[in-house]
């Protein structure tokens, strides 16, 4: 597995789509600087964008925006960074997948209390996540092609995040939403936006459909919101990245965030700091496509000095066989 | 590399094209022949729903004009021919 032919640059593989290695072993990734890296001229502009939209909203709703809280480093200090920074009316909002490591809630009760903002957990029926997260391992419900820097699970895990983030934000007049995305997570064209939501129901009509057809009309609960409440509420809320607006390390965002008594979870794989099932999907996403879905990511952050190449690597490597073994148990899913 | 564009007089719709088209390949790992132009990309399963996030960003950095929510349309972004007429119909030039 370990002699797998990587760039030598970042941690790209042979297996990720469309790599190509020059003579010295350097992907067509980090000779382009493809996949708009690090645009300082994009990102300058979006922090100036972005201040101005707060500053008009801030203050006129009950809350200013709603932060998709993970309990994991990124999402803690992003958190930080909207309370604290840019002085916003927080609501932290977490999705329990029922795979959040019990560090990982602790983690969210201290720095909730810490920063001193309401908190809301919202967690579906776990018989239904199961499902979920069986159907997305076993079938290929999303185009391979938008799976590069995501795995099956955490796309659909995260789907419900952004739908139940965004009907909150609809039923109470929260103007933005926030999440901990960091660049090569995201493009650095996402910094912010926003959508058009009947577009956005059109262009996931798909795969919904093949959802529901596989697990029944449970998955519109989760997945879709009604058109009473976005008639109701007749305004789009922004998207807004704050973390990719920082020039932080990994290990600068840690120290930052330990003070608030911030714990590193010890049942997650090096990936995460937040998730247990994140293990399992690594492994599927691997075993299927043949590369970790965090590749890019971790591969960007080597390319802007953000972290270290060897530690990269110790992260994609740690997979903990337990909590892959724990899943599949879970999921009731037979293996070898 | 893109920006360039729209410090010339004229764009024609050729240039518009050749620009869309080399962002969705280098953005989205496909090669530019595998990108039917006429068909969608979403129904095609080249981009999901944040890659029009991205399109529309690209948009407003190259071409001058913001896409307003109402703008993201399947009439606009239905394909790569009908993004092409849509920037034709609102790029601005500095
Ligand atoms: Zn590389």
């Amino acid at each position: 597995m370990k002699n797998i032919k990587r760039c030598t640059r970042c941690i790209l593989s042979e297996n990720f789509p469309k790599i190509e290695f020059d003579e010295k072993g350097v992907c067509n990734i980090c000779n382009n600087e493809l996949l708009c890296s690090t645009d300082s001229v994009i990102i300058d502009k979006a922090r100036g964008e972005i201040k101005n939209l707060f500053d008009v909203a801030r203050g006129k709703s009950e809350y200013d925006a709603i932060l998709c809280y993970s309990g994991g480093k990124d999402s803690t200090y992003t958190l930080k960074l909207a309370v604290e920074k840019y002085n916003l009316k927080v609501l932290s909002f977490t999705l329990d997948n029922g795979f959040i490591s019990p560090t990982a809630f602790r983690n969210i009760e201290k720095v909730v209390s810490k920063l001193g903002v309401d908190q809301i957990t919202y967690r579906p029926s776990y018989k239904f996540m199961k499902s979920l997260f069986r159907l997305s391992s076993l079938e290929t419900i999303y185009n391979p092609r938008t799976l590069i820097r995501i795995s099956a699970n955490c796309n659909s895990c995260i789907s419900i995040v952004n739908n139940t983030a965004l009907k909150l934000a609809l039923e109470k007049d929260i103007p933005f939403i926030l999440a901990g995305f960091t660049l090569g997570q995201i493009p650095c064209n996402t910094i912010y936006y926003k959508n058009n939501y009947e577009f956005l129901k059109d262009t996931r009509k798909p795969i919904l459909d093949k959802l529901k057809s596989q697990l029944g009309d449970e998955v519109s609960r989760y997945f879709e919101i009604s058109d009473s409440l976005i008639t109701k509420s007749g305004f789009y809320p922004h998207n807004i990245n704050l973390l990719t607006l920082e020039d932080i390390t990994e290990n600068e965002i840690i120290e930052e965030i330990l003070p608030m008594g911030w714990e590193i979870p010890k049942d997650v794989d090096g990936c995460s700091t937040n998730c247990i099932i994140n293990a399992f999907n690594n492994h599927i996403h691997n075993e299927k496509y043949g590369y970790s879905p965090y590749e890019l990511e971790l591969s960007h952050l080597i390319r802007n000095g953000q972290i270290a190449r060897e530690r990269a690597l110790e992260k994609i490597y740690d997979r903990p066989v337990d909590q892959i073994e724990y899943t599949y148990r879970e999921l009731e899913i037979k293996h070898n | 590399m893109n920006n360039q564009i729209i410090n010339t007089e004229i764009i024609t719709k050729k240039q518009i094209k050749d620009s869309l088209l080399d962002f969705v390949s280098r953005q989205f790992l496909v090669d530019k022949e595998d990108i039917e132009l006429d068909k969608s990309l979403i129904d095609t399963g080249i981009i999901d729903s944040m890659g029009l996030i991205e399109i529309s960003t690209f948009i407003t950095q190259n071409f001058n004009f913001k896409v307003s929510v109402d703008q993201m349309t399947r009439q606009n972004f239905g394909s790569i021919l009908l993004l092409v007429d849509f920037i034709d119909k609102n790029k601005r030039f500095n």
